[in-house]
């Protein structure tokens, strides 16, 4: 606590956030493995409108999300047992799977690749989440990702959200866009860096 | 492009290339996929914030078997609530009827009993009228007066008069001197006092007796005897 007074107050707040959200987290995933009755209560309360949200983008169809949020969180439920509650990123692996699982009707109705099932599964492994910034879902950084995000060109964005939400490759991407898959992949690098510097930068501050 | 690996996005040999980095358990290759999972969870959120609908968390906390009440139980109170003031109200609206009801008769009572009286008035103010006594000198008798017009009929006003009894009546009875005895009207009296008119023209003349006796509740053609009332009409 003393440390925390030498400290410039925004830090000082944004650790206690963190180190708050870390300790509910750890907590929470403690006793969704207890299968306590009320942990699947507090887990939803804390990422189901965030889930709703990110299914409802994807798939665009109210119902159908609902569907995906249900399996979603019943995979969650069913896998937490092999979730590192100390050093796992809950919100970060609930967000994968919320993601993949929309991907993956998307791509079902599609009928395209139909390998992309097995393959969305083994990335969302819990203990891929294991040493994840623990801070990934901080408000900050959420803001500072925002910021960024709008500092892209139309052409970068647009790549983006075709990889982020709609689950494809930069081949596809190109075919979609009519674009060399030269082109594409430059976007996409390009994007994906001011992201991720704009992250590196809000670490550093 | 651990961020695309990470998102399932990758071309199947930049995908290769990954997991061969991966495979070798490579510090700087895991530290980079932490970094995209964690940026990606980033950009998951930057999406436009919906609420999903109540019975989204009820469907999923019954999927775990996890009991759910949320606000079905506000319904239930509600429906309660609702169905007790309906019944409330129910008797309250039906204790109202009766008690209208109740009004309805006494003022029709009232009514009646005023245009018998205002008839009785006009009976006895006018010069026409002829009066008869009955009951003088008897021990408890029924006492009173009858009194005649040739227009407005026939007026009986007794006293000491008891109540005609359960499922009986009052029936008054006009003789004609020398003739059969004419029903004219069934009254009941209050345990003292009657008043009974018999409204129409009569030739008082040709009276010669007004009469009462107790008779069945409907009435009868005939008097039952003994007479309880007789009033000799003077000529």
């Amino acid at each position: 606590m003393l440390l925390l007074r030498l400290l410039p107050a925004g830090l000082a707040f944004a650790i206690l956030q963190v180190a708050l959200r870390l300790t509910d987290d750890a907590d929470l995933v403690r006793r969704l493995k207890a299968r306590e009755p009320r942990a699947m209560n507090d887990l939803y309360d804390r990422y189901g409108r965030l889930a709703y949200s990110l299914i409802c983008r994807i798939v665009r169809n109210t119902s159908t999300a609902e569907d995906l949020v249900q399996e979603t969180f019943l995979r969650v439920w069913n896998r937490v047992q092999s979730f590192d509650a100390e050093r796992g990123a809950l919100g970060a692996w609930v967000l994968t799977v919320a993601r993949n699982r929309a991907i993956d009707h998307l791509r079902s109705v599609d009928g395209r690749m139909e390998a992309g099932a097995i393959e969305l599964d083994h990335l969302e492994r819990p203990g891929l989440f294991a040493k994840l910034d623990s801070a990934a879902l901080a408000m900050d950084r959420v803001r500072r990702l925002k910021s960024a995000f709008e500092k892209l060109t139309p052409a970068q964005r647009q790549v983006i959200e075709l990889a982020y939400y709609e689950g494809m490759s930069q081949t596809e991407m190109a075919e979609r866009l009519k674009q060399p898959l030269g082109t594409v992949k430059t976007w996409t690098r390009s994007a994906l860096k001011i992201l991720r510097d704009e992250l590196a930068e809000a670490a550093i501050a | 492009m651990f961020e695309l690996y990470a998102l399932g996005a990758l071309e199947p040999a930049e995908k290769s290339e990954i997991e061969a980095h991966l495979a070798r358990d490579c510090d700087n290759c895991r530290r980079a996929l932490s970094a995209a999972l964690a940026l990606n969870a980033g950009v998951f959120t930057l999406v436009p914030t919906l609420k999903p609908r109540g019975r989204l968390k009820r469907r999923l906390l019954t999927s775990v078997g996890v009991h759910y009440p949320g606000w079905g139980w506000v319904w239930a109170v509600g429906a309660v609530c609702l169905l007790l003031v309906a019944a409330w109200l129910g008797v309250e609206e039906r204790s109202r009827t009766y008690e209208l009801a109740d009004a309805r008769r006494a003022l029709i009572e009232s009514n009646s009993e005023r245009d018998r009286l205002t008839q009785a008035l006009q009976f006895l103010s006018d010069p026409a009228t002829r009066p008869a006594s009955f009951g003088r000198g008897q021990t408890a008798p029924p006492r009173g007066y009858v009194f005649l017009h040739p227009q407005m009929g026939v007026l009986l006003i007794a006293s000491n008069l008891p109540a005609a009894g359960v499922g009986k009546t009052y029936e008054m009875w006009v003789i004609p001197k020398g003739g059969a005895p004419q029903p004219a009207g069934l009254f009941q009296s209050d345990g003292m006092r009657a008043l009974h008119i018999l409204s129409g023209p009569v030739d008082v003349a040709a009276i010669g007796t007004v009469a009462v006796t107790i008779e069945p509740a409907a009435g009868s053609s005939a008097p039952t005897m003994p007479i309880i009332i007789a009033a000799p009409v003077g000529s």
